[in-house]
């Protein structure tokens, strides 16, 4: 018997990426975003609406696709003040879900980070490594969520599927 | 098929699943359960090999990962080499053929070198095969010696895997401490990591018969055992060997049978907080005169058969010790009906309480082992007095021997921390931990039962070394090593020859070079070096531990990266188009797959790219430029930031614009070359070749973080957010027109080197003019989820202008006619801007930037430079090799320059080059030579332009 | 492999990370500086046989620029000698 796990590769999300102060970046979001999260390599959702905080100044925020646009249009990436940056990057990243009893023994196949519930917890979020790229790794439903630079995204689906055949 | 030495019960093995191997072409049969060495001596089969390098008839010494004489190479599914027939699991169909002999153990040509022993000592191979070098005898030498090849394919089916784990504690080693120490960190709520070499948990166990607190020890591991796998926070691993410690608590542990379809063998990264090394004890061979003859044995290897495997390995025994511990293995013989002739006790006097175990068996104290009778199998044994004497001889079939024990340190040591020599024990013993580990049971010198597990029951110890047996009269060779055939004789003459270092005996010797890395010999090699320089042995030390400690297979290693998944790869939205199109795919720098050109049916590679180039320089072409690094800058500082990392100036630029700059090193050497391109007053945008797009990023980021951190400069990778088609020659703007565009194509709105924001085809796009290929050229950047319907849109309206795909042959074609750079060719390290005829992007105006001092500091010495020029043969169709050297006059002398590219000008109807020649600006109108192995070439040196000197078309 | 920590991060495997040199001296004025001094900063690095302050990047991690002191001789990852920071 092989894994017990689904593997599905996402369909698109809205992204974008902020950096700044905190505060700087709170005050010109306004009501755009949900609060942000301070703790290192943690996250937040309100409203369907995620935010990452994975690097010093550094938050990625994420949506469904539908609300790009509007989302843009809240943010204003292009009238940001020069101490903030706002980038949209939805299509920078490829997630993929990995779901079902042996989640946790694929992603060890791909991850050298420890995913274990006592360490990895259910508002963890963080780049890392996964089969040798960067990759940003969370957890969902029943698995585990990850995404790696959308040009490596078939070379990701290939090595899933041998590792998981 | 009879299996004349098995027992009629007993043993860990399930006689009601028989398994049929073959060996050496022969059919045998096993049970469940056996190894390969097992089922062999259960067969009676007693030659079992031939040494590496004497050819000398050998069987099987050992039952575990320590066996030093019987490799084998393995057929079919199983197909692998020079495998310890005691670590081979028996199944069903198995085929496995002995190494080092042809045609067979029985009869070995390679025999002969027997009869030579004496012209080929230590060191013979390095001394005899010196001229011209080594290295031109290697090969045959190395196949003469004969170890299995590699297997020539890969498994049928199956894959390997290789995969990372986390815990508190990692347990090297399942025996009786293993267990316990597991049970304890289990108990804790630790989350436990426990490994095992063995196909079951017990370790030395297994091979016993001992209590512990009245009940058989194995049903104390039977319920440790069950008592784990009740543990969530337990990972319990058999068939799994710990085989490297590396630094921070990285243990590397290869898994051999795997519990899951299709997975070979699975390698695991374990990092943990703590390792607790339990891996026992090995017993040391003894040291005498053709101690290497068939049937001299490990003792604890024949308990192990007679009590684990329910095989006898012979009849009629002699055991020789220096310890107690031979004295349980006499006792379990006796009980199971060998017929047990004497033990040879080298101690002057014997315990009684270990006489007590065996009271009807001779036990001979204060006396050795002087000589072996049986070529293809030991037939009698000389007892003598261990102070010399006549001695005599005892008819047995199997002698057993201990030399006593060594706590297996190996992965203590692998991981640096310190070994002593306990004079009690006469072993090398664990002492400092540099890590965060420790030695338990065996492995820490507790080589009794009672002081592991509470209530364990057998004998003290009691070890007087013997580390070779030095009566009068014995003829053969002493082997220390048995499977490289190293003897005392040979570590003799390496002390003599001057190499007194252990780890110099070692390399002289090859003793412990073996793939069983000398776990029964190396000891005796100390031994022996210390004896013979008189010196103890914890003067000598041990050589170093490395990892494996026991082999691994190339497969579990590289897991998942094989073949084609060997580097990573990248796609764009237009790779699969590419494809279906009958590109001819390269790996084109980061890892990108791109077109490298698109032939017709019946189409070479140069008519295609004739016809490519031809498009671009007459109509019109477009490529998908989709992997050039880009990245988005925002920020005050950003322009004073792009000053610095650019070598021109960058500050410049009014939103819209853009500018080419080269990237410089402190050091002046070139980084990269590309675009910066203004968006607004604080928003950047630069795009960077393919290849260096990772290595701008960590410049970029470096010096903001490490040097300027009060710099005021955001960066964020768009490479992937922006794909482009980039459409190029003279009918580029008219088919962007009928793609349909909101901007205003016209050359006065949007002239060469700027940038509009827009939408091209319906999507919202980015269009730059710049271009690479000499051509009016725009690059329409859109998100990659429109690329493949703008291409799409592309191709489709481009067909009326005769529209083609350019790969990147092309591409270099087109770079070349116009003597465009391209890092890698005509940059290699070594030149600078004004050697590539581009002093203008070296700006004098700015006081500072990265490189500037540098390459002023080297051209202030005024010597000759390399410079780049381009060269015509006389015969416009005579191709030049790229790479291929300049001399003067063609002479053969020290080069004067290189040929950093050449290609067929569609343009010029000829074949034209760039090179990198000394004075090359000042030669222009000159004839250099272009030196070939058999041919000079005379070359015409021109300006490096063969198209458009002007640049008027790439205005346009 | 090693495990290093990252400031942002904390303890990580070493294969998300990228080696970024020793930390050298501070990059002098170009201008104000004689061809000797300048072959030096460029030319000789921190190179000891034990403890050395380096550069390191958390690449495939939060993109985070730091230093660690690493003893050369063993990987350990060691306090910083007094009198440095």
């Amino acid at each position: 018997m092989s894994y017990d796990v689904t593997i599905e590769r996402c369909g698109q999300k809205a992204l974008f990426d902020l950096k700044g102060a905190l505060d700087a970046v709170s005050q010109w979001a306004g009501d755009a975003l949900p609060s942000l999260p301070i703790r290192p390599n943690s996250r937040t959702e309100e409203d369907g609406i995620e935010l990452f905080h994975i690097g010093r100044d550094h938050w990625i925020t994420r949506a469904p696709l539908a609300q790009e646009d509007a989302i843009e249009a809240r943010l204003k990436p292009t009238d940001c003040p020069a101490d903030i940056s706002i980038v949209r990057v939805s299509d920078t990243m490829t997630f993929f879900c990995i779901v079902g009893p042996d989640a946790g023994q694929v992603m060890s196949i791909a991850c050298p980070m420890d995913l274990h519930d006592s360490v990895f917890r259910t508002d963890a979020v963080s780049y890392t490594e996964v089969f040798g790229l960067k990759a940003l790794v969370m957890r969902c439903q029943d698995g585990i969520e990850f995404a790696v630079e959308q040009s490596f995204a078939d070379m990701v689906e290939d090595y899933l599927i041998r590792a998981t055949a | 098929m009879v299996q004349r030495n098995r027992r009629a019960s007993g043993g860990r093995i399930d006689r009601n699943r028989p398994l049929h191997f073959t060996f050496n072409g022969k059919l045998y049969e096993g049970f469940e359960g056996d190894t390969l060495a097992s089922a062999l001596l259960a067969n009676g089969i007693r030659l079992t090999a031939r040494s590496f390098k004497y050819h000398r008839p050998r069987s099987i010494m050992g039952h575990g990962v320590e066996e030093p004489a019987t490799l084998v190479e393995l057929d079919g599914e199983d197909a692998s080499g020079n495998r310890p027939a005691t670590t081979v699991p028996l199944r069903d169909g198995l085929s496995a053929r002995s190494v080092n002999c042809w045609p067979s153990p029985e009869f070995d040509l390679g025999g002969i070198n027997q009869l030579l022993s004496r012209f080929i000592p230590a060191g013979f191979y390095y001394k005899t095969f010196k001229w011209p070098n080594w290295h031109l005898f290697e090969p045959s030498i190395r196949r003469a010696a004969g170890l299995a090849a590699a297997p020539e394919s890969p498994p049928a089916s199956g894959h390997f895997e290789a995969r990372n784990a986390h815990a508190d504690v990692l347990i090297a080693g399942a025996g009786p401490a293993g267990l316990q120490a597991a049970l304890e960190a289990g108990r804790a709520g630790k989350r436990v990591f426990l490994a095992d070499e063995g196909a079951e948990a017990g370790g030395s166990l297994l091979n016993r018969n001992l209590s512990i607190g009245g009940r058989s020890a194995l049903d104390w591991v039977e319920d440790a055992v069950a008592e784990l796998r009740g543990m969530e926070n337990v990972t319990h691993l058999q068939n799994a060997t710990v085989w490297a410690y590396r630094e921070h608590n990285l243990m590397i542990v290869n898994e051999r049978e795997p519990e899951l379809d299709g997975v070979l063998e699975r390698s695991w990264r374990v990092r943990v907080g703590e390792v607790v090394i339990a891996t026992g004890a090995t017993e040391r061979a003894m040291v005498f005169g053709d101690n290497d003859r068939p049937g001299v044995m490990l003792a604890s290897s024949v308990q192990a058969y007679v009590n684990r495997w329910g095989v006898t390995p012979g009849q009629r025994m002699v055991l020789f010790t220096n310890n107690n511990s031979v004295y349980a293995v006499a006792a379990d013989l006796a009980a199971a009906g060998m017929q047990v002739e004497a033990i040879l006790d080298c101690r002057k006097t014997v315990p009684p309480e270990a006489v007590k175990l065996v009271p009807d068996i001779p036990v001979h104290a204060a006396t050795v082992a002087g000589d072996v009778r049986g070529r293809k199998g030991v037939r009698a044994v000389k007892a003598v007095p261990v102070t010399g004497g006549a001695g005599r001889w005892i008819d047995c079939d199997v002698l057993g021997c201990s030399g006593g024990w060594n706590p297996t340190v190996h992965l203590w040591s692998q991981s640096r921390s310190t070994l002593r020599f306990d004079e009690d024990l006469a072993a090398f013993v664990p002492d400092e931990a540099v890590q965060n580990c420790r030695a338990v049971g065996a492995a820490a010198g507790d080589l009794t039962l009672d002081r592991i597990v509470g209530g364990g029951e057998d004998l003290a110890y009691a070890i007087e070394p013997l580390w070779r047996v030095n009566v009068p009269g014995q003829r053969g060779k002493a082997f220390l090593d048995v499977q490289n055939d190293v003897s005392v004789s040979d570590v003799h003459l390496a002390l003599r020859e001057g190499y007194d270092n252990v780890e110099h005996v070692k390399r002289y010797t090859t003793g412990g070079m073996g793939i069983d890395q000398g776990k029964t010999g190396n000891i005796n090699i100390i031994g022996t070096v210390a004896m013979q320089k008189g010196v103890p042995l914890q003067e000598v030390g041990t050589t170093t531990f490395r990892s494996p400690y026991t082999p691994v297979s190339f497969g579990a290693i590289g897991g998942l990266r094989e073949g084609w998944r060997l580097f990573p790869y990248r796609h764009t939205p237009v790779t699969q188009w590419n494809k279906d199109h009958g590109a001819v795919m390269y790996e084109a720098g980061a890892r990108w797959r791109r077109p490298g050109y698109f032939p017709k049916p019946g189409e070479g590679l140069q008519e295609a790219v004739n016809r490519e180039c031809r498009a671009v320089r007459e109509g019109v072409g477009v490529y998908d430029g989709s992997p050039l690094g880009t990245f988005e800058l925002k920020g005050r500082d950003v322009p004073k930031f792009l000053d610095f990392i650019y070598s021109n100036i960058m500050s410049t630029l009014k939103p819209g614009d853009g500018r080419y700059g080269l990237m410089l090193s402190e050091d002046g050497l070139i980084l990269d070359d590309g675009v910066a391109f203004r968006l607004d007053e604080h928003r950047w945008m630069i795009s960077t070749s393919t290849g260096h797009a990772d290595a701008v990023n960590q410049h970029m980021e470096k010096l903001l973080q490490t040097e300027f951190p009060d710099w005021q400069v955001l960066i964020t990778t768009v490479t992937s957010q922006w794909n482009n088609a980039t459409i190029c020659g003279p009918k580029a703007r008219e088919v962007l027109q009928a793609v349909d565009s909101d901007i205003d194509l016209s050359p006065e709105a949007f002239p060469f080197m700027s940038f509009r924001e827009g939408t091209v085809a319906g999507f919202p796009a980015r269009v730059v003019r710049v271009s690479f290929t000499g051509e009016l050229s725009y690059e329409v950047n859109v998100a990659p989820r429109h690329m493949a319907a703008l291409w799409d849109k592309v191709m489709e309206v481009g067909a009326p202008f005769g529209i083609l795909p350019v790969g990147s042959e092309s591409s270099h074609v087109l770079r070349v006619e116009k003597g465009f750079l391209s890092l890698g060719h005509e940059v290699d390290g070594t030149v600078d801007a004004y050697d590539l005829g581009m002093g203008w992007v070296m700006s004098k105006k700015k006081p500072d930037y990265l490189g500037k001092r540098s390459v002023q500091l080297r051209r202030s010495g005024g010597g000759t430079r390399r410079e780049l020029v381009g060269i015509l043969a006389d015969d416009p169709n005579q191709q030049i090799p790229e790479g291929a050297p300049l001399t003067p006059g063609g002479r053969k002398e020290a080069t004067d320059g290189l040929v950093t590219a050449c290609v067929w000008s569609v343009v010029n109807n000829r074949w034209v080059g760039l090179a990198l020649l000394e004075d090359g600006h000042a030669r222009q109108g000159e004839t250099a030579h272009v030196r070939l192995k058999d041919d000079v070439i005379p070359v015409t040196v021109t300006k490096p332009v063969f198209h458009d000197p002007e640049g008027k078309l790439l205005r346009s | 492999m090693m495990n290093i920590t990252c400031p942002f991060c904390g303890k990580r495997n070493e294969s998300e990370f990228i080696h970024g040199g020793p930390v050298g001296a501070v990059r002098p004025d170009p201008n104000a500086v004689s061809d000797e001094e300048w072959v030096e900063y460029l030319t000789v690095t921190p190179n000891p046989l034990g403890p050395v302050q380096e550069k390191w990047w958390h690449a495939r991690g939060c993109g985070e620029w730091f230093s660690i002191w690493r003893d050369t001789r063993t990987h350990d990852i060691v306090e910083a000698p007094d009198g440095t920071t």
